[in-house]
């Protein structure tokens, strides 16, 4: 419990400051703000295990990649006289819950070619823009790298 | 070539690419057959939009305060898109949208 | 800088009054909130152009604004489901819709 109230302090801590600008006359209510922050968001999301924080900004260029290339591929075409789509489903087995199924269905929606569509029986529902185009091989490791991320407590 | 002039193209180059994200998210947005697909060009297209419109005027930012903000609101925006995309194309679902 | 920006804003402008039509033909309700969100994100930008015109309060609108957009588009989704606040998956969904592939590792 101590390691997530420390991380979860430290990091609305710094939202704080970032806010403010550091202005000293903010600090007092800004301690008042991140402990009642601290205390909903134990409420509202137990910890439920450790999070790598190390390994998830290790992710974030590969993030950021993903995301630039989502953008550039759904922009050719939306500019293209045919933008070539071939939307479909697909389904994909994940034993992610909470938290960390949120965040790879985030992460999948903002990669190429994918929408998470929340899950049913334990599969992860995933809209492919064009079904030809193998956007839907990347699932299966980002899954993986998902789930390196936290390991249960 | 001066420092400024640099940071004056660095804005414009990035502003303007950003400019022409969000244009692709409002084609999408209507030309797109169905909702899904129309909801990953919003999602995909306009985050970018943003991200590079944000990234390009921190270049005319007067201190570190103002580029820590602006990091905050792209940051913001990007958790809220990703976390958005899923609500909305889930319900989307359950209405049986085409 | 000054003629840039606002070549910029008007384009944005005009980014977001086209998406008014999805939220006028739909077909959707989803598509209406979409357009909705759209309309969020382009406010954002627009917002953070006006900062760099020299409003300087602006910066703080736009995080505001990021937010509220964010708390819409939840509550639309929370709307649409069946007891009015509830998870929206707490509803199967149409198997018809996603008899697509199924993917195995």
């Amino acid at each position: 419990m101590l390691p997530a109230i420390l991380k979860r302090a430290g990091l609305f801590s710094a939202i704080w400051i970032m806010l403010t600008g550091a202005a000293p006359d903010a600090l007092a209510f800004g301690a008042a703000a991140v402990a009642a922050a601290v205390w909903l968001s134990l409420r509202l999301l137990p910890p439920v295990g450790t999070v790598r924080l190390l390994r998830m900004l290790a992710l974030v260029p590969g993030f950021l990649w993903g995301s630039l290339s989502g953008g550039l591929d759904v922009a050719r075409r939306a500019f293209r006289p045919r933008p070539g789509l071939r939307p479909g489903w697909v389904t994909f087995p994940t034993r992610l819950g909470g938290g960390a199924r949120a965040a790879l269905g985030g992460e999948l929606s903002l990669m190429p070619g994918t929408l998470a569509a929340g899950c049913s029986d334990g599969r992860l529902i995933v809209h492919v823009l064009d079904t030809g185009a193998g956007f839907d091989q990347a699932i299966a490791q980002e899954e993986r790298r998902i789930a390196s991320l936290s390991h249960r407590a | 070539m001066t420092l400024d002039l640099l940071r004056l193209l660095l804005t414009i180059a990035l502003t303007g690419a950003g400019l022409v994200f969000y244009v692709a998210g409002t084609l999408g947005l209507l030309r797109f057959p169905d909702t899904f697909s129309r909801l990953h060009a919003l999602t995909k297209a306009d985050n970018l939009g943003l991200g590079l419109l944000a990234l390009g005027l921190a270049f005319q930012a007067p201190g570190w305060a103002e580029v820590a903000k602006l990091a905050l609101i792209w940051l913001l925006a990007l958790l809220a898109a990703g976390t958005v995309a899923q609500l909305v194309a889930r319900a989307a679902l359950g209405r049986g949208a085409r | 800088m000054s003629t840039w920006l606002a070549v910029l804003a008007v384009g944005l402008l005009g980014s977001l009054a086209a998406a008014l039509w999805r939220v006028w033909h739909g077909p959707g309700q989803a598509d209406r909130m979409m357009a909705a969100q759209l309309v969020g994100t382009a406010g954002v930008g627009l917002l953070l152009i006006l900062w760099a015109m020299g409003e300087r309060a602006a910066l703080d609108v736009a995080l505001v604004l990021a937010l509220l957009a964010a708390l819409a588009a939840v509550g639309f989704v929370k709307a649409s489901s069946v007891d009015g606040a509830g998870d929206p998956e707490e509803e199967a969904p149409d198997p018809s819709m996603i008899k697509g592939r199924r993917h195995d590792p």
